[in-house]
């Protein structure tokens, strides 16, 4: 299915990446290079009691020290909330270890480093409850009046009739899973500097995956409207799901910035890193399946106890499962039930692969163990049960492009499925796991993303748009799609993005939407241009505007290419004419559905494994991968997600853990924190399945985060395998785990 | 976390070093690549007055052949230029092995072997910013009686992660400690104290200034096991030397306070042979042999597992070496 030759002229190139050679020279500016005139440098300090009383904060050491301009509390703004019920600084009660209490300004970073000591707290330590055991055992400390037992917000969802689905089920198999808290591990550190001099205008240099939703928590935090909040990011040393809000360091460096009059960077301090970052908490999940005799899926059930940490910050995690629970299987009925349980640790987000990356790790084990519990191969038992082309999920969710069936047809094929599953030696093992990602999602959010392309006199284009690149290639295949409408090459095209004030709405790059929702925004935004030029052209020619052909930076007639005109001489009659037109494209783009995704791309791996009986290490030996992502618009950056996601997610069920103790992360260090490096990256075979959805641009779907929801699950289902068990039921798979594993077994 | 404050004294010889320690030595912490050293300042882990370049000093360089055979290695070489020494690779490939797997190239080319013989032990509750121990009050390490990982020992449990010692003391290697008072000359394998506090005899005006590896014909294997190829502190390593006449020695890394010559296991495969039931023996033994080991960073019970995983790999390599 992939493009027809002629079809296009940039897309479907292996186009590397533009800004490719600014950052591997060094020469790519991140928000900690920027150095503002009279800028100071600011500190946070930070609870060292997992639950303690503010009996009192004495400033007065801290001020008298030379070089420092401001020290500021909840005691100076009780009121400013960082979310609902969540002060900005801890008011009476700090409630994990790290939450911010007071924050110091300084002339240079050791000043303000020093400055923290001398800040005099009085604490009351108070009970902890720090692990979601100690919170939800009898008699734990209530960590918020508001939430008896220490249960925050709840999600129930039921979709079509789990009920009779389990009625009509002839066997219904059940399992319980555990994922630990785990860190983003974001190559560039947290940072945030702001300059809120003005009291109308706030602007916060930062990384972000989304400028929209920083300036609306700020704006609603601070007292502004969200226009006078300008969010500014150049180059972002990834994401991750980690830089999806604003975290506390933005806000305080504005009131720092306010208070003192001058710029305040604050950037997070080595293990700080680690005691604010908001990733994944530990999670346990129950997966129940009811199944018929000959392999029908009849009802899918999960339950899942969060550990949100010491306030409810994002609850978005809590709703999302249910939904994307009924993207995979044709079944009777669903039926989700979550919670989020308050513990005095740092409060909690996501991880890279979403919520959905740790809950597939234990589902698809449990999904090949439903198989093997009725026989039959888990492949034929994914395929059997597997969504179609204009399916409809119970949720809702229509699949108007879904090459599900073609993935698990090719990794099955490709991987030797048939000769190795069941018949590999002990210790080694092979595991598949589906998915299904949306491209892009209604819901908290109206979704809309907006671009402008102005088309210079020279020929060259300038496209202004909203999306951050933080490491996915976003503008690269933004360039590609405009050249393409345009005819020009991705080099004419030059991103302007990364200022509020300057470009366009747009809602960012989260939920796997930069591709689908900013791709169709541009083209149609190149659109409008494209067509403002052929009306020109349409006229010189003396042809209609549908006899036009734009590519190889030329326009001419599709009768009689050799009258063409370069782009370049094309835009200049166009604005040296009487009319004087100077050209820009508007565009924007939204779903036309009211909730979900409007298209989700699906996906299938196999791994294979080996593990050392004698250590527990577990080796991949190779992925075999693919992936439904619509049209592949840059392979090789398809390729480059589909390595980069491998990898992390192989990481994160075989390495990635943090370690605590009384609420406090006992490995907050890259060091501690083991992240495989390319030497422990398997051999990764790509299959991309192009379906050519209808809505995507070009016909595209995300690939943003859909391959790493899969990895975790072949990878996991595969150790399970090599271990002959049905269930590894924790994350990371560690060596001593897999011992463990090994010592419980019989023989 | 920056630097604390301190003096920087970059001596021109060993003796006008060795004056600076007599005078002041409990001030003073001795300054190789700074690969470890500076992390703990950051960390305010050690706040010394004075930091004391010995890098540079000519008595710590150089590797010299003596006329015996033996190696005298100066402690200021980088472990860079020791694993890709001539005659290192020559006559012990298994300690040159040793020297690579230290850490990354980018710290070899500035650690020297002084350093990582002295390498500070490690803990997760020592090795962290100061904000971060006083939260939990501090520990054995930084001067209160406490100690979070076992809660009832007096002696800490902080591991020697160093990965050169192992593979040195199965060489029967010597130091020399240098004071402003004299030399002394000991063997590697006394140097090491299973204290995670003081970990070494070393006296604070002493500098160790040199390793002489005496000749041997035996066979001599090292394996290091660790999360990540390339970069990372060891879980467990092991040294492990055989003579032709079958005497055996082998000696663990990483895996408590101080390097362990394990004496059971080494006796087993000297007295009864590597046959694989032999093997499997002493690797049994190996796992009684290690005494009393802690959960720190790896589990107590994956620690033994891997010491008999490492005798078992090293025993069998031994037997299987051309």
């Amino acid at each position: 299915m992939s493009a027809k030759p002629g079809e296009f002229t940039v897309i479907g190139r292996r186009q590397p990446r533009l800004d490719g050679f600014e950052k591997v020279s060094g020469r790519a500016v991140y928000t900690d290079d920027i150095v503002l005139p009279g800028m100071l440098h600011g500190r946070i300090l930070r609870s060292p009691h997992p639950r303690a009383r503010i009996v009192s904060i004495d400033a007065s050491r801290a001020l008298a020290l030379p070089g420092v301009k401001a020290v500021i509390s909840s005691r100076d703004f009780p009121d400013v909330l960082f979310s609902e019920r969540q002060p900005l600084f801890a008011r009476d009660t700090a409630n994990y270890i790290g939450e911010e209490v007071a924050a110091v300004a300084a002339v240079d970073a050791i000043t303000a480093e020093e400055a923290l000591h001398l800040i005099d707290v009085t604490w009351e330590p108070l009970p902890a409850a720090t692990t979601l055991r100690e919170a939800l055992r009898n008699g734990a400390p209530r960590i918020h009046d508001w939430a008896p037992g220490n249960v925050g917000p709840t999600h129930e969802k039921d979709y079509g009739d789990p009920d009779l689905g389990f009625a009509e089920s002839d066997l219904v198999v059940e399992d319980q899973f555990r994922t630990p808290m785990q860190h983003n591990t974001l190559t560039e550190f947290h940072v945030a500097l702001a300059d809120w001099s003005k009291p109308e205008k706030l602007t916060v240099w930062t990384p972000t995956q989304s400028a929209p939703m920083y300036q609306q928590n700020l704006a609603k935090g601070l007292g502004l409207t969200e226009s006078q909040v300008r969010i500014v990011y150049n180059n972002i040393g990834g994401a991750f799901t980690g830089r999806g809000r604003p975290k506390p360091h933005h806000f305080i460096a504005a009131l720092l910035s306010r208070r003192t009059g001058r710029p305040v960077k604050i950037r997070a301090a080595g293990d700080e890193e680690f005691i604010m970052f908001r990733g994944s908490g530990e999670t346990q999940y129950r997966f129940r399946t009811g199944v018929t005799r000959d392999g029908r899926i009849k009802a899918i059930e999960m339950d899942i106890t969060f550990d949100s940490g010491g306030h409810a910050e994002w609850v978005m995690i809590l709703w999302l499962p249910a939904a994307v629970m009924n993207w995979l299987y044709h079944a009777k009925g669903s039926r989700y039930r979550g919670r989020f349980i308050l513990t005095n640790s740092v409060p909690k987000g996501s991880h890279h692969g979403g919520i959905f990356g740790r809950i597939s790790a234990g589902w698809m084990q449990h999904m090949t163990r439903v198989a093997e519990a009725i026989g039959m191969d888990p492949a034929e038992f994914h395929l059997l049960n597997a969504m179609d082309p204009g399916d409809t999920g119970l949720d809702g969710t229509h699949f108007a492009s879904c090459g599900l069936k073609e993935c698990i047809r090719a990794v099955v094929e490709r991987s030797g499925w048939k000769q190795k599953y069941g018949k590999l030696p002990r210790y080694r093992g092979i595991g598949i796991g589906i998915g299904a990602q949306a491209s892009g999602s209604k819901g908290a959010a109206n979704d809309t993303s907006a671009a402008m392309v102005k088309v210079d006199g020279d020929g060259l284009v300038t496209l202004f748009t909203g999306i951050p690149d933080m490491g996915q290639g976003s503008h690269t295949v933004m360039s590609m799609i405009a050249a393409e409408v345009l005819g020009i090459e991705p080099a004419d095209v030059r991103i302007v993005a990364g200022d509020s004030d300057v470009v366009p709405f747009d809602w960012g790059a989260f939920s796997q939407r930069g591709t689908f929702m900013t791709g169709n925004a541009v083209k149609n935004a190149a659109e409008d241009a494209r067509k403002q030029l052929a009306a020109v052209a349409a006229q010189l020619f003396g042809v209609p505007e549908s006899e036009l052909r734009f590519g190889a930076r030329r326009v001419f007639p599709a009768s009689s290419p050799q009258k063409a005109l370069s782009f370049a001489q094309l835009v200049g009659k166009t604005f040296n004419s009487p009319e004087g037109r100077y050209v820009m494209g508007r565009g924007f783009f939204n779903s036309p559905r009211a909730f979900g995704p409007l298209a989700c791309s699906f996906g299938a791996q196999v791994a294979e494994v080996e593990v050392d009986p004698a250590t527990g290490a577990v080796k991949v030996l190779k992925v075999t991968a693919a992936h439904d992502i619509g049209r592949a618009l840059n392979p090789l950056g398809v390729e480059g997600q589909l390595d980069g996601q491998v990898f992390s997610g192989m990481s994160q069920v075989l390495y990635e853990e943090c370690k605590t103790d009384d609420g406090q992360v006992l490995n907050p260090s890259r060091l501690e924190y083991k992240l495989p490096r390319t030497w422990e990256l398997p051999a990764v075979e790509y299959i991309l399945v192009e379906t050519i959805d209808p809505y995507g641009p070009f016909g595209a779907k995300e690939v943003g985060e859909g391959p790493i929801v899969v990895t975790m699950a072949a990878i996991a289902s595969a150790v399970a395998n090599a271990l002959g068990v049905g269930m590894v039921e924790e994350i990371p798979m560690t060596p001593w785990r897999v011992r463990a594993v090994l010592d419980r077994m019989p023989g | 976390m920056l630097l604390p404050a301190h003096d920087y004294v970059k001596p021109r010889t060993l003796e006008e070093g060795l004056g600076v320690l007599s005078r002041s030595g409990a001030a003073v912490r001795l300054l190789g690549g700074g690969t470890d050293v500076t992390f703990n300042m950051r960390n305010r882990l050690m706040q010394p007055a004075v930091l004391l370049s010995i890098r540079e000093l000519p008595e710590l360089l150089g590797v010299e052949e003596w006329p015996d055979g033996s190696l005298r290695i100066g402690a200021a070489c980088r472990l860079a230029d020791l694993a890709a020494h001539q005659a290192v690779n020559s006559r012990h490939p298994a300690l040159a092995a040793a020297f690579k797997a230290v850490a990354s190239s980018h710290v070899r080319n500035m650690a020297t072997l002084g350093g990582n013989l002295n390498l500070d032990t490690r803990c997760w509750y020592a090795n962290q910013t100061q904000e971060w121990r006083a939260a939990k009050g501090g520990c054995l390490k930084t001067g209160v009686d406490a100690c979070h990982v076992v809660a009832s020992v007096k002696t800490c449990v902080a591991i020697n992660n160093a990965d050169t010692p192992p593979a040195l003391i199965a060489l029967d290697a010597t130091i020399t400690l240098a004071s402003a008072g004299g030399r002394r000359t000991l063997r590697l394998a006394d140097y090491y104290r299973a204290d995670g506090v003081t970990h070494t005899v070393r006296r604070t005006d002493e500098v160790l200034t040199e390793v002489i590896v005496p000749p041997t014909p035996d066979r001599l294997v090292f394996i290091k096991d660790t999360a990540r190829l390339g970069i990372d502190f060891a879980y467990g390593t092991i040294a492990a030397r055989r003579a032709a006449d079958g005497r055996t020695r082998l000696v663990l890394g990483s895996l408590g306070p101080a390097p362990v010559v394990l004496r059971r296991a080494a006796v087993i495969a000297t007295q009864r042979g590597l046959a694989d039931t032999h093997i499997e023996e002493a690797a049994e033994a190996a796992r009684e042999d290690l005494g009393v080991v802690s959960n720190l960073y790896t589990p107590a019970a994956y620690k033994r597992d891997l010491a008999r995983e490492l005798v078992r790999r090293a025993l069998t390599a031994l037997r299987d070496m051309p």
